[in-house]
């Protein structure tokens, strides 16, 4: 009977002898499984169906419950065979079919139980072959066995893997080690107690167990950092043969390099020697893995950096595609932020712009473009233009931001890197490269005035046959902004007047917008503007009806032509003056009702999420958990809490509310925190306490604070806390009057006063009679930064611009020897509680990039705030820092806002910081 | 013996070996184990350790080829004797015919796997074991029992 199966089997090897397997069905194979329960057992037969049911189970097919079920109970049987190869295959499929171990130690319930009994059937035979003379036996039996054991069984194994371990056979060794990588995840304690044997097969001589062996031994120490450096420094002494482990190896040590923090300035890097020995291995991984590290140091000075480029360069001309594919691509990164170490192997890169393996050729241009200088930008746009054609769009929009950033870097050269953006956008492409082009293109508009006329009608071209909502309206909104102050704008509006002709009701309402801009800036343009705004009110959409019938009525296209005055535009497309973020979390809230909706009532902060909420939930957090409001809004949460108590209600709008200042150390008796509510002429301090001590109950809490030393504040009102339990948080207030508008810093001590109860910790109950007691707290400041909000502009040099250079206040400052750049950086932004801004494009350092980003060993930087100081008076800084030979930093700092008084108060907070 | 006898029974034993398979099953602790160890090496030890699953056994005496399945006895094997069960040629049923307390369990579980379909129409042996200990039950009352 089991003769034409076979049969048709070696039949359909024939046909299809690039794959045996094609086409086989599950059922088929499952019947043919049957074989498995045969008396005679024909191990090569059996040998051949299990291969089968593996490659149906790597296709993805899956096996139903029972299916599986009968599978294994089936493949159980064939332990009896002695066929070596026979038993290999039981080995997969036992491992193939068991419910992985972390999977049976999450689930609990009782599928999960079950399907653990079902696996644990196999593992005497297992436990059996682990001590087996055949050393295939012993090996495979170890992994099958970790891949189903649990914590029990292993206990009772443990012995046997520890044997293995230290096995003669390497593969027996590796095993053993491998199975003890995997154990690491659900039973380390166990593990750990292996670390004897396992040092001992660091030590050994084949090659696959010294990597095995060094990799388990690191997970065992990863958390103990003493124990990795101790390690990495033994090793480093050259015990290490095997160029696997080496390559381990040298991440360990970069690994310890960085936790190390290493000082960069003495010159002297722990371990550098080591990673430079390893570029004269034999091995080329060894080779790599060293050049790479070096490349990757923190601060790497170019004298580190020159060995590992050779190396690589040498890697570049190599006749193995893995290698010129690393190569390029570390040199890819180091180019980032050491352009000039990698212009020695330009030349090497050049020829690999032809490479077969294209995303080899896609990292050399982009590192070349990183590299180049002025005089070569033509030439590689030239080679680019001819090598765009065969690369996919992944490696398009690679390329595409290498030439923003090149054209940003070389502003003279705009002409030939536009028209090269140009050039590509006009071909076809997906809608992640478009939009990589559309950014680029907006980008270098804004940043390079002189490419904003071309730039703009490359982006007039492209939104006439573009296939992309998103892209339309995003280029009509920047037309709208930038096309009104250019020297003819009407040209423009042939090309914006078609979308409302030719587009959907999305591309068509935003054209409106546009139309109505133009309308709004240029006096010139407006009669034609509003005949054909007038043509939009016969739209079948409502919503471009409606902008329409606005745009219409607010800029008086009623037929008298008046210029419109400021107040109207300021309307319709200043900026909302709230994040987005919040505007939207605000309306979502809001519920329809008899009262409008109040765009001042959104937040203007964005949100600043107190560290205390970033924490796990469930944890206690003692004194910090009493904030009433979830993760959400914390302001909002804040802004209720206040204006519910009587005494503080009269107080106006809260202007901003700090994070929690600690007042207590931690672990003390009683934990209390405090934020800080500033209003206009108010200040309420929020005590958050906490009682930490089962034994006591307080009642009658308050703070008493001592305001000697803070002139400005008088005291008005305080709200005592009537109870504060075991472990529960709860808040006392206390609000202080000061002169309206004013930034009053001053001085607080606090002392906190309460009525202590003892209380039986068996009951719960409290004793009748307290005691008064009190309980010294930290000194509490109010200072400049909490007259702060943290508001972020878009573009800064946008906003920079459009304030009035009247308002402007310019002063130096010597802020004295600093470790760092980017703690002088940090201690300002402090002091100020100013929201970072990106980076502006023209200053050649990488695109939007955190101003408060000091790049490494940077000498001079530039760092761009804004703020809202309180009256609502919108504050930009731009602060320009210099570090000289003696670590002396200077400050140039630079105040525009609305109010003068307001940027000669910032230049007061830095001079008295 | 001579060398022809010597080639007869080869002979014989080619064309007349017999293959059984065997399932051994019953109650943890009944001495299944052991009695596969000594119908295989004859040896018997006192320190065993339990069954986690199952041994396969093969035993060739004479020429007969024994293949024994011996199965774990805890709960959590009970449910999966019947898998080992099918088509064999017989199974032995092991009792701990000392063990008074678990008689009832030993016999419903037994009772439980011959009502079994797939089972129907296969030779079981029931032995009881561990009768030469004290408080060991008599053949009749084990009988009576079972």
């Amino acid at each position: 009977m089991a003769q034409p199966l076979v049969k048709k089997d070696d039949d359909r090897d024939d046909e299809a002898d690039y794959h045996p397997f094609l086409g086989i069905e599950k059922g088929a194979v499952l019947q043919e499984a049957r074989v498995f329960n045969d008396p005679q057992l024909d191990a090569r037969r059996c040998s051949q169906v299990i291969t089968k049911l593996l490659y149906l189970l790597n296709q993805g097919e899956s096996f139903t419950k029972i299916e599986a079920t009968e599978v294994f109970f089936a493949v159980t049987k064939l332990f009896q065979s002695r066929d070596i190869g026979l038993r290999r295959m039981v080995y997969l499929m036992i491992k193939e079919l068991s419910p992985s171990a972390d999977e049976v130690q999450i689930g609990t319930d009782i599928s999960y139980i079950a399907s653990n009994i079902k696996v644990i059937i196999v593992t005497s035979s297992l436990m059996k072959d682990m001590n087996s003379k055949t050393d295939m036996y012993r090996a495979n039996a170890i992994r099958v066995l970790c891949r189903i054991t649990d914590g029990t069984l292993l206990t009772q194994i443990e012995r046997y893997l520890k044997q293995a371990i230290v096995d003669k056979n390497p593969v027996v060794a590796s095993a053993a080690l491998v199975s003890g990588i995997h154990l690491l995840q659900t039973n380390p304690e166990i593990v750990k107690r292996w670390s004897n044997e396992v040092q001992e097969a660091v030590q050994s001589r084949a090659a696959l167990v010294q990597f095995h062996a060094l990799a388990l031994l690191h997970q065992i120490r990863q958390n103990d950092r003493l124990a990795v450096s101790k390690l990495v420094t033994s090793l480093t002494r050259g015990t290490v043969r095997s160029p696997l482990a080496q390559c381990l190896l040298i991440r360990y040590t970069s690994q310890v390099i960085r936790e190390s923090g290493g000082n960069t300035q003495t010159g002297d890097r722990p371990f550098y020697d080591y990673l430079e020995s390893c570029l004269r291995h034999k091995a080329e991984m060894v080779i790599f893995e060293a050049a790479k590290a070096i490349t990757e140091l923190s601060g790497v000075t170019n004298r580190e950096l020159t060995p590992a480029i050779t190396v690589l360069q040498l890697f570049l001309s190599s006749s193995k595609p893995v290698l010129r594919f690393a190569a390029v691509r570390t040199l890819n990164k180091v180019a980032m932020t050491h352009p000039m170490a990698v212009t020695n192997c330009n030349i090497d890169m050049e020829s690999l712009i032809s490479d077969p393996n294209r995303s080899i050729a896609t990292l050399a241009i982009t590192t070349l473009l990183k590299t180049g200088n002025e005089s070569s930008v033509d030439r590689l746009m030239k080679q680019i233009t001819n090598f765009m054609s065969d690369i996919a769009d992944e490696f398009k929009i690679v390329v595409v931001e290498a030439i923003r950033s090149l054209c940003l870097k070389f502003p003279l050269k705009y002409r030939s890197l536009m028209n090269f953006l140009s050039n590509i956008l006009r071909e076809e492409g997906g809608f992640e490269y478009k939009k990589a082009i559309v950014d680029s293109i907006v980008i270098l508009i804004s940043d390079i005035p002189d490419a904003k006329e071309s730039g703009l009608l490359h982006l007039c071209e492209f939104i006439e046959d573009c296939e992309f909502t998103y892209l339309s309206t995003q280029i009509l909104h920047f037309l709208g902004i930038e096309g009104p102050k250019t020297s003819d704008p009407s040209k423009y509006i042939r090309y914006i007047y078609n979308r409302v002709h030719l587009e959907n009701a999305t591309v068509r309402a935003s054209a409106v917008s546009t139309l109505a801009k133009f309308g709004a800036l240029v006096d010139s343009l407006k009669p034609r503007i509003f005949i054909l705004l007038r043509r939009c009110l016969f739209d079948s959409d409502d919503e471009v009806r409606d902008r329409a019938t606005l745009y219409l009525n607010t800029l008086g296209g009623d037929g008298s032509v008046v210029e419109t005055d400021n107040d109207v535009k300021d309307f319709l497309f200043g900026s909302l003056g709230v994040p987005l973020v919040n505007l939207e979390t605000s309306l979502k809230n809001y519920e329809p009702s008899e009262e409008p909706f109040d765009i001042s009532s959104v937040p203007k902060e964005i949100k600043s999420q107190p560290l205390a909420e970033k924490k796990a939930p469930g944890k206690k957090q003692p004194g910090l958990g009493s904030s009433p409001s979830g993760p959400g809004s914390t302001v909002d949460a804040y802004d209720k809490l206040l204006s519910s108590i009587p005494e503080f209600s009269n107080f106006g709008r809260l202007f901003k509310s700090s994070p929690p200042v600690e007042l207590t150390e931690a672990e003390t008796e009683y934990a209390v925190n405090v934020v800080k509510h500033i209003f206009d002429s108010h200040v309420v301090f929020q005590y958050n306490c906490t009682n930490t001590i089962p034994e006591q109950l307080l009642e009658n809490v308050t703070v008493v604070v001592d305001a000697s030393e803070a002139e400005d504040f008088s005291a008005v009102a305080s709200k005592l806390l009537r109870s504060l339990p075991y472990d529960t948080p709860g808040q006392t207030f206390v609000a202080f009057e000061k002169p309206e508008g004013v930034p009053a810093v001053g001085k607080f001590s606090n002392m906190l006063r309460f009525i202590v109860k003892e209380v039986d910790t068996s009951t719960g109950e409290a004793e009748e009679d307290g005691v008064e007691d009190e309980y010294q707290l930290e000194d509490l400041e109010v200072v400049a930064s909490d007259y702060m909000l943290k508001v972020p502009v878009s573009n800064f040099r946008n906003a920079w611009e459009s304030m009035d250079p009247e308002s402007e206040q310019v002063d130096e400052y010597g802020l004295g020897p600093r470790e760092s750049l980017t703690e002088a950086v940090s201690a300002v932004i402090n002091l100020l509680g100013m929201q970072p801004c990106e980076i502006d494009y023209y200053s050649g350092q990488d695109y939007r990039k955190g101003s408060e980003v000091v790049p490494n060993n940077s000498r001079s930087h530039t760092c761009l705030l804004s703020g809202v100081y309180i009256g609502n008076v919108k504050v930009l800084v731009r602060l320009s820092f210099g570090m000289d030979s003696s670590r002396e930093v200077a400050m140039k700092l630079a105040v525009r806002s609305d109010d003068v008084s307001v940027s000669s108060a910032i230049h007061d907070i830095v001079a008295s910081g | 013996m001579s060398l022809w006898e010597a080639f007869l029974n080869w002979l014989r034993s080619l064309f007349f070996k017999q293959e059984m398979e065997l399932s051994l099953i019953g109650l943890q602790n009944a001495g299944k184990t052991s009695l596969v160890n000594v119908v295989a090496t004859g040896g018997y030890s006192e320190d065993m350790i339990p069954t986690v699953g199952f041994n396969m056994k093969k035993v060739t005496k004479g020429n007969v080829t024994i293949k024994l399945w011996d199965l774990g006895g805890q709960p959590r094997f009970r449910s999966m004797w019947e898998r080992y069960c099918r088509s064999v040629s017989a199974i032995v049923y092991v009792v701990d015919a000392a063990d008074n307390d678990n008689l009832p369990v030993s016999r419903s579980e037994l009772h439980d796997l011959l009502s079994k379909p797939s089972l129907s129409g296969i030779p079981l042996l029931v032995l009881g074991n561990k009768i030469d200990k004290p408080g060991a039950l008599s053949k009749e009352a084990l009988t009576e029992q079972m």
